[in-house]
């Protein structure tokens, strides 16, 4: 009974709250708030329900390096999207955007993910709008 | 001659316990068990005259989350209403943000039919099972004629029946787990009843009508629809959501992440 209009709008605000409705809500993190984090290496990455986890390394002021976190979509959905077990390995250079944590630990959910030969994977199509972002 | 009389006692348990399981069936009042007795083969052939809903059915995230004006609005009683409102007042504290699910539990019906993985459809001459990708679960929906249970326990996915008109499959689910959500802030009661009409709309598409009542939560009947899409190419994957959970809530419904 949903009218087309309604329809496409809401395909989109589908996209924007999924994980909510998957496994959790959105509460957590600044949703559609997509910020980038470059330099990086691939520290883990966890192929495993209900949510893939990538572990990374950035070089930070002090000569060092930090470690970040970013909790993802699931294997379930991303298989379905091209991404396997095998997309990342850790030592991969990569760049990234994520929705920051809220409370300001180094780490949120995954949005995108750059490779050295500058090809980009999406855990969230494209276009998905930051105002539609929900708690489910 | 010593060896006969304990020969005998394995005998005398197995008969016991032969007598002892129907007249504890008889004493539970429920229905003799010849409904989930073997079928004969003919009963197979009989499928052949149903809709073909063989496949990997994935929800149309549009009607799981993606209306415009939120997740349809229920009437509900003025109890009802109260009781949502506070639910919702309490988000302001930062409590009810994250639900059990977090926790890998599942949310029983109807939230399991409106989770972002797919379903699958078998019959048997018995039942329907619809199985959902999302926790790996199983509903048993009985064909075959049985009534609903009269005083069934709490199920998080209740207790199924179905029929069929024509090529709709009706199913009527009761005796649903009153601590799971029928949406959040909203929980069922024992008078909470679901009917879901299945249909195809087209070969790829199918179209689930669902209808809530309850005299205790809403003033009117609570409608609301659902659609799957054919994915030909798809399979159905596994889902054991204990594997890596690093999400949690705890029993206010607050959120937390473990990302060490």
């Amino acid at each position: 009974m949903l009218r087309t209009r309604s329809l496409l709008l809401g395909c989109a605000v589908a996209v924007a709250a999924m994980p909510a409705a998957a496994h959790h809500s959105t509460a957590l993190f600044h949703w559609g708030k997509e910020v980038p984090l470059t330099n990086a290496t691939v520290e883990r990455w966890d192929w495993t329900n209900p949510h893939v986890f990538l572990y990374v390394r950035v070089p930070n002021k002090a000569g060092g390096t930090d470690r970040w976190a970013f909790e993802g979509m699931s294997p379930n959905h991303l298989s379905r999207e091209g991404w396997s077990k095998r997309t990342l390995k850790p030592g991969d250079r990569i760049n990234l955007t994520y929705y920051p944590l809220k409370d300001g630990r180094k780490g949120g959910f995954n949005v995108s993910v750059t490779f050295a030969d500058g090809k980009t994977i999406r855990q969230l199509p494209a276009g998905a709008p930051a105002s539609a972002a929900r708690e489910q | 001659m010593h060896e006969a009389p304990r020969s005998i006692i394995p005998v005398i348990c197995v008969v016991a316990a032969m007598i002892a399981i129907p007249v504890n069936a008889q004493d539970t009042g429920q229905a003799a068990p010849e409904a989930t007795a073997p079928r004969p083969a003919s009963d197979y052939r009989k499928l052949e005259a149903l809709p073909n809903w063989t496949g990997v059915w994935a929800p149309d995230w549009a009607y799981l989350f993606g209306r415009a004006d939120g997740p349809p609005k229920p009437e509900l009683t003025p109890a009802a209403a109260a009781k949502l409102e506070a639910f919702e007042a309490a988000k302001e504290k930062g409590e009810n943000l994250q639900g059990q699910i977090a926790n890998c539990i599942p949310p029983g019906m109807p939230g399991i039919m409106r989770m972002p993985y797919p379903i699958e459809f078998v019959f048997t001459p018995n039942a329907v099972y619809v199985i959902t990708e999302t926790f790996s679960q199983v509903r048993r929906i009985y064909t075959d004629g049985r009534s609903l249970p009269e005083d069934p326990d709490p199920f998080f996915n209740g207790h199924s029946i179905g029929r069929w008109e024509g090529d709709t499959l009706v199913v009527e689910t009761i005796g649903l787990n009153p601590k799971m959500e029928l949406q959040g802030g909203i929980n069922p009661t024992e008078k909470t009843r679901i009917v879901e009409r299945f249909r195809l709309a087209d070969p790829g598409r199918m179209m689930v009508d669902m209808t809530i009542t309850d005299p205790d939560v809403f003033a009117k009947p609570f409608t609301s629809q659902m659609a799957y899409v054919l994915k030909p190419d798809w399979e159905m994957r596994e889902y054991v959501c204990q594997e890596n959970n690093r999400d949690a809530a705890d029993e206010f419904g607050r959120p937390t992440l473990n990302i060490d």
